[in-house]
């Protein structure tokens, strides 16, 4: 059995001394082991590099190469800023981004999916170019009047993208490429059609690009720094830049969680060979380890947190994202706040009821009758504050019913397992269910809600509700017993049906006005029957009697209950939408999507189609390389004992890494997708193509390398222009548009 | 001489000892008292009925595979029952039906689990202590005894899957001697009970993927062993093509064989099938339908696509497009599904009298839904889910309608004849297949598999198909009754349906049916539980009625087992997390092979429960506590795993602690197993839970009031 050789070795701090010393691999290979022949003679010759060990960043570039990424900034420069007024209508998602610069310069509180950065950089340009928030960016294809400064609003994604380009070149220096190299992933970047068609518009993705871009930049310089010696002022400043440009990405879109990912993989990595190093004391591992999780966890979050912080400071006044948010929350917006309310709940009470669970609002009702089931009075839920949405409390008999003066009778507080009886103070009708079906849950479990009964007549036992209470306020102490204005919460079960008032959100047809339906449920889920009282007063509560309001949320309450919505909201796009692409088509561009269509002029976003489809055949030819090294390791070759095929696989492995991990996650989504959402894998892709690039020529000579170079740019830019006015809404005729239609799927000429 | 004989007996046979006690233990445990509970409990109202199915050879429906409910009839055929009785939940069980003898059999696959346990723990090469502990716990737990004693599949579900484990972990010490004659019967052992396993109930997919990463794994392993010729190498992975999917799928299509041919009467599940296939159905009369259609017949036309159902209406309205009456595909034979064909609008209405005209290739045509009078009918709204298709509906009636009503017949072919040429501008029912294109806009009509919302009674959505896929069967459709007075009956010579569409036809609907098993998010099911609440024993399981004068059944586990089991699962990533850092570091903490057997048992352990647990969480479909049963096993393993690596064959503790912990351990789980054994063997408490999510205290109070009220209780 196997417990005689189960034994294990006692505790072993080191390898016993009877083997021999472990062959440490050091941390570091020399620093020139990869390089090939060229380039030792270049460094052997004087006035070569070498002695410069400590450059900034890892960044060894010469002033020649400056000179040179100058040069590209101004190209850049050129081509995503030509005639950026055109077109001078509003095009495509501008029809949101630039909405919400409004609502920043008023002050209105909205929702939406995207977190506020962006948006915020956006309203920035936008007050400085005096924007006074009127125009209402409605529809694709509206004109701009001439107040609307959208040609400074759309210049900072237009110069977030020129940005994107020397990031590119910098980033490929650090990562130890050579400058023709650099020179081609950065010009690969510049005459992308698709990202400059993004950044030339009011959009989110150009801002979102930029702060991958640099995140990456300043990993790579950060890695290179941790290389040449930890702990420096120059390692800190990199690492702190790293985090801070992760708060920023992931303050921008979503999206960025994913460049937190993969900041995230590389960290680890980095934490786990130095852990296998054990020239690495415990206690200077603790530092590496608290350092990074110092900038790339708390700094980031720090930096997401503010950026809200600043959102909320600007957002102070009621708008139309009110109805997304909980009555607490609402209570901190201007024009939205409650006055002070009474807080004993009595028999006789003037009401309003408000559903816990879903925003839907007040429980209301109104003279019109359901067109099915028993045409009695409708009962909804209403999102605004209404005269029909007042009830009032009375008790619970089953026949006959005193006319009551509330005003002389003794108080009788609503207590637990009360039966009481919601009279609709607008039409005298009763809260009233019975065994019918409700109009759209048609199902054996769901009793229809109605408002009955006319004048004289008393009421039925069907209009008795049983006051189950659930919870009440921890600071409240009464609420838990009886029914306190805000503090309890509690159910309705119907005395005679035992079904509970239940709403959901399901909308009634227009003959309900699409106010959310309310019915009675056999088997209620607890969350959607719960309800609680929100006003409160009654003819024998005066001034000095108990009142009670909505604690004012703290910041951390309303940015947790923010994200959670916007969490849900995107949840919930789920519709499809013309344009929309699913993952699979993004890296074969299958098809772009239709921006802005005028007078036979066009905007259309489809990448530029060499440098696409080269970025993706360079993914594929890296996994394919990658898995047969892994074949040939499981076969004992010792392949990555070499330090070339090392090098290269430690530079494409990150990029490929950023690739996946920016594209997978997209496929479990079910949300409604767009092209544009690749651009980030995009852009990893396209630097996977130069280092791919680099790998390929580095037995070239110098020269023939910047020919080969030469002609991949030549092509890409051939191409560029081939598009451009699908970029820049040029003109084109006909028959240049249809023979632009490489691909059947392409979608641009009808 | 003898003597010495008789030692070395005893040394063979004395490690047979100790699982031949378990054995007998576990069969009281099983068996004790079995039929004190006569009525119907829990799911015997299903599976009792769909037994009694084989008996009477009528064709039923059922979202399982066949192999565990033809067993249950196996068991009801030699105890003497006729299948007569349709176990409805919760009624005793009259004296004819012989309940026991039926229990007693499925309840054997329940006791064999606890041998089985055993003899996977040794060839896991667990100590002597954690095979007992793996053994004792098998034995003990609540959930498993309560789910073995009734007529379940689950018991056979969890036999299967532990001969699985069992066989995977007897072949993996044959691999030391690969195409021995051991090696390859364990190899096909392994196999077999896959195959048994999916065919008991579709879960058993999961223990196969555990088969499946171990099979992937050593084959890795292998490749990466330069002493291994390439034909070697080959010849493994066809050894293992062949043991472990071909086998397993041919055991999976003998079950559904075998279900075809006992049942060869008509019943509850025709509908769910193929036309043909019903046709050749005892007791079905749709061979003698008339056989060529013309005008004023009326039809019931069938989805010819795997899994389709027949065409519906019913004065229901879809709340969104149109808002005009539904249009469904259902599978139940109702009178909503006939449809009178009739001649387009402007023509002269249909005449009894007058000559009769047939339908062929081409013709157009309306439909006119019998009972409603309503047209069928399409336009350019969207259809409620499948957005990129039109929406179909019912619209106008015998007088009122449009253009939009009318649809052209195009023949695809004859199953029978073949090529439409063949049927000289005729249609026949049952076996022509046509398309319906309508007029107007072109598109064609299809049922996939989309269901509509509970607005639309879940049945299946009926759509208009603007993209023209002539290979599609989703859009092609038969006529499957047909009633027209003044046509000849029909004599059709029936074509025999193959077996392997039946096969897929049948494997698709049961996918269709399961995927509708949604919950209703707005309904409290007290039944269903979550798949999050399941490793801490959140919840149990009212297996009956819970009158006052009723024996009751609680299904719940053993807690210190799923606790224990839940807690060995994440301790297992911290100390795998923990080992790990360590080697990196270069601590040198186990001897050759040491860590590779650790993590082996691990690996089956941690992935066979990983497996098992996270489809769960995906599903859209409504689970229950007895889900989780298989996925229980790993737990236990796991458990037994961690005893033996930390106390019984660690080096640094005496051999006293050693048997210290296992009596204590051992006596507690007994202790808590008297404790509860009530709930599962025979329970008689009376009414004491609330509703069950009232109690924010959760399972100990529930627990504790379980005991509090079963002291006064005597037996009914």
């Amino acid at each position: 059995m196997a417990s005689e050789f189960r034994a294990r070795g006692a505790k072993q701090a080191s390898p016993p001394a009877t083997l021999p010393p472990p062959q440490y691999q050091s941390r570091y290979p020399p620093r020139d082991h990869h390089l090939d022949a060229d380039e030792r003679k270049a460094l052997a010759q004087p006035g070569s590099l070498k002695q410069s060990q400590h450059a900034f960043g890892g960044l060894r570039l010469a002033s020649s190469e400056w000179k040179l990424l100058a040069g590209i900034v101004v190209l850049a420069l050129c081509v995503r800023l030509y005639h950026l007024g055109w077109p001078a209508s509003v095009v495509f998602d501008e029809v949101h981004f630039g909405k919400f610069a409004g609502k920043y310069i008023h002050g209105r509180y909205y929702v939406d999916v995207h977190p506020p950065l962006a948006k915020l950089l956006i309203t920035f340009m936008a007050v400085l170019g005096g924007f006074n928030g009127e125009f209402d960016f409605k529809e694709i294809g509206l004109p701009y009047p001439s107040d609307v400064p959208y040609v400074l609003m759309r210049s900072l994604p237009a110069l977030m993208g020129v940005g994107v380009v020397p990031l590119a070149y910098l980033t490929l220096r650090g990562l130890d490429c050579r400058p023709a190299t650099a020179l081609l992933g950065s010009l690969f970047i510049t005459f992308e059609n698709g990202l400059i068609t993004q950044s030339r518009l009011i959009l989110l993705d150009s801002p979102l690009i930029f702060f991958t871009a640099l995140t990456v930049f300043c990993w790579v310089g950060f890695s290179n720094e941790n290389h040449q010696e930890p702990f420096t002022e120059d390692w800190w400043l990199w690492l702190a830049l790293t985090g801070l440009s992760l708060g920023a990405v992931a303050s921008c879109k979503w999206v960025g969680l994913f460049t937190i990912a993969t900041i995230g993989v590389a960290t680890m990595k980095q934490l786990w060979d130095l852990l296998g190093d054990l020239k690495v004391p415990p206690r200077v591992w603790m530092k590496h380890f608290l350092a990074r999780a110092l900038c790339l966890i708390v700094l980031p979050i720090t930096v997401y947190m503010a950026v809200f912080e600043i959102h909320f400071m600007v957002l102070q006044n009621s708008g139309d994202g009110d109805g997304f948010m909980s009555a607490q929350f609402q209570q901190s917006l201007k024009g939205k706040g409650m006055h002070d309310t009474w807080a004993d709940i009595s028999l006789g009470s003037e009401i309003t009821l408000r559903h816990v669970n879903t925003q839907g609002g007040y429980l209301h009702s109104h003279e019109h009758n359901y067109p099915t089931g028993s045409n009695q009075q409708q009962i909804t839920l209403y999102p605004h504050k209404d005269g029909n949405n007042n009830w009032r409390i009375l008790a619970g008999h089953s026949e006959g019913q005193p006319d009551h003066d509330f005003a002389t009778e003794p108080i009788k507080w609503v207590s637990n397992l009360m039966s009481i009886r919601f009279e609709h103070i607008s039409t005298k009708r009763r809260l009233h269910s019975h065994d019918v079906r409700p109009p759209v849950s048609d199902v054996d479990f769901q009793n229809e809600v109605s408002a009955y009964g006319f004048p004289g007549f008393v009421g039925d036992a069907n209009d008795n509700w049983i006051v189950e209470i659930e919870y009440g306020d921890s600071h409240d102490k009464h609420s838990s017993g009886r029914l306190r204005t805000l503090g309890t919460v509690f159910r309705l079960r119907h005395a005679l049906q035992g079904c509970y008032l239940f709403s959901h959100k399901v909308k009634l047809p227009e003959w309900g006005f699409e106010q959310q339906e309310v019915t009675c449920n056999k088997n209620a889920v607890k969350a959607n029957s719960l309800w609680y009282i929100e006003t409160n007063e009654h003819p024998q509560l005066g001034e000095n009697d108990e009142k009670v309001n909505y604690r004012r949320p703290s910041f951390l309450s309303r940015f947790l209950e923010l994200n959670h919505v916007m969490w849900t909201t995107n949840a919930g796009l789920t519709d499809r939408h013309a344009f929309d692409s699913r993952p699979e088509s993004w890296l074969t561009l299958k098809r772009g999507i239709n921006f802005w269509v005028r007078d036979h002029r066009h905007v259309y976003l489809i990448g530029n189609p060499v440098i696409w489809w080269l970025s993706t055949a360079a993914v594929v030819t890296y996994l394919l390389a990658r898995g047969l090294l892994v074949l040939r390791a499981k076969r004992q070759y010792k392949d990555l004992n070499n330090s070339f095929i090392v090098k290269y696989d430690q530079i494409c492995g990150f990029l490929t890494i950023g690739w996946f991990i920016h594209y997978f996650p997209f496929f479990i989504m079910s949300r409604q997708l767009f092209l544009h959402h690749y651009f980030p894998a995009l852009y990893f892709a396209i630097l996977l193509t130069a280092a791919i690039f680099d790998l390929a020529t580095s037995s070239f000579k110098p020269k023939i390398r910047l020919q080969v170079a030469g002609v991949l740019i030549v092509a890409a830019v051939w191409t560029w222009w081939h598009f451009s006015p699908l970029t820049y809404a040029g003109e084109w005729t006909r028959g240049k548009c249809d023979a632009a239609k490489w691909r059947k799927t392409w979608d641009f000429s009808w | 001489m003898s003597s010495h004989l008789s030692g070395e007996l005893y040394e063979e046979y004395s490690e047979l000892i100790p699982p031949l006690i378990y054995t007998i233990l576990s069969c009281y445990t099983r068996f004790y008292h079995i039929g004190k509970a006569n009525s119907v409990v829990w799911d015997e109202a299903h599976f009792g009925k769909f037994g009694s199915y084989y008996l009477k050879r009528s064709f039923y429906f059922d979202v399982h595979p066949p192999l565990g409910k033809i067993l249950v009839g196996l068991a009801g055929w030699l105890s003497g029952y006729d299948g007569n009785y349709d176990f409805p939940s919760g009624s005793a069980y009259p004296p004819e039906v012989p309940y026991i003898p039926m229990r007693v059999m499925l309840a054997m696959f329940g006791a064999a689990m606890v041998p089985l346990a055993w003899f996977t723990s040794v060839e896991l090469h667990l100590s002597k202590k954690a095979c007992h502990l793996v053994t004792l716990m098998t034995l003990c737990d609540l959930a498993w005894i309560c789910i073995s004693r009734f007529i379940l599949l689950d018991s056979m579900l969890l036999f299967f899957t532990f001969t699985t484990v069992f066989c995977m972990t007897k072949w993996n010490n044959q691999q030391w001697r690969p195409f021995s004659f051991d090696w390859w019967l364990w190899l096909g052992m392994t196999g077999w009970s896959i195959g048994c396993v999916v065919s008991v109930k579709w879960v058993g997919f999961f223990v196969t993927a555990l088969v499946g990463a171990y099979t992937i794994e050593d084959l890795w392993e292998k490749f990466g062993d330069l002493k291994m010729p390439i034909r070697v190498y080959i010849k493994h992975w066809i050894a293992r093509g062949l043991c472990l999917i071909v086998l397993p799928a041919i055991v999976y299509m003998a079950s559904f064989k075998a279900h075809f041919m006992i049942l060869n009467h008509s019943g509850s599940g025709d509908s769910q099938m193929s036309s043909l296939f019903q046709a050749n159905l005892v007791g079905n009369d749709f061979a003698t339908n008339p056989l060529e259609i013309a005008i004023g017949s009326k039809v019931t036309f069938k989805n010819v696509g795997y899994g389709g159902g027949l065409l519906h209406s019913h004065v229901q309205t879809y709340p969104v497009g149109s808002l005009q009456q539904q249009v469904t595909c259902y599978h139940y034979k109702d009178d909503n599904n006939n449809f009178n064909l009739v001649r387009p609008w402007g023509h002269p209405e249909y005449n009894p009298n007058e000559d009769l005209e047939f339908l062929k290739d081409g013709s157009v045509i309306r439909f006119q839904h019998a009972s409603t009078m309503r047209n069928l009918h399409a336009h350019m709204v969207a259809a409620p889910v499948t957005k990129e298709n039109w929406e179909i509906s019912g619209y106008g009636n015998a007088t009122t309608g449009d253009h939009n009503d009318l649809w052209q017949l195009e023949v695809v072919d004859d199953i029978i004849l073949g090529n439409k040429k063949n049927l000289k501008d005729r249609i026949r029912s049952l076996t022509t297949r046509i398309r319906f294109r309508h007029l107007t806009m072109g598109c064609y009509m299809r049922a996939a598999n989309a269901v509509l919302p509970p607005w639309g009674f879940k049945q299946v959505e009926v759509s208009c198909d603007k993209e023209n896929n002539p290979k599609d069967q989703h859009t092609w459709w038969n006529v499957e009754s047909h009633w027209n007075d003044r046509l000849p009956s029909g004599n059709q010579k029936l074509y025999k349906s193959p077996f392997l569409s039946d096969f897929w036809h049948l494997n698709v609907a049961m996918m269709t049916s399961n995927n509708a098993l949604v919950p209703d998010p707005d309904k409290e099911d007290i039944l269903a539980s979550t798949p999050s609440e399941w490793p801490w024993l959140h919840t149990g399981l009212r297996m009956c009625g819970w009158g006052d004068d009723q024996i009751k059944f609680y299904l719940l586990g053993h807690p210190l087992i799923w606790w224990g089991g839940t807690l060995s699962l994440i301790l297992s990533l911290f100390i795998l997390a923990v080992y790990m850092l360590r080697m990196q570091r270069h601590y040198v903490d186990w001897k050759a092979g040491e860590w590779d057997h650790f993590l082996y048992v691990g690996k089956v352990a941690f992935f066979g429960w990983f497996f098992h647990y996270v489809p769960f969480l995906i599903m859209g479909r409504v689970t229950y506590l007895h889900h989780y049963l298989p996925t229980l096993y790993f737990a236990v393993i796991m458990l037994g795993h961690f005893f033996d690596h930390f106390v019984f064959s660690a080096r640094r503790l005496s051999e006293n602690v050693k048997t210290g912990v296992f009596i204590f351990t051992y006596a507690v789980i007994v202790g808590v197993w008297w404790w509860f054994k009530d709930i599962a063997i025979v329970s008689a408490f009376l009414n004491l839970f609330g509703t069950r999510r009232n109690s924010a205290s959760g399972l100990p109070v529930q627990l504790i009031r379980i005991k509090i009220h079963e002291s006064s209780i005597g037996y009914h």
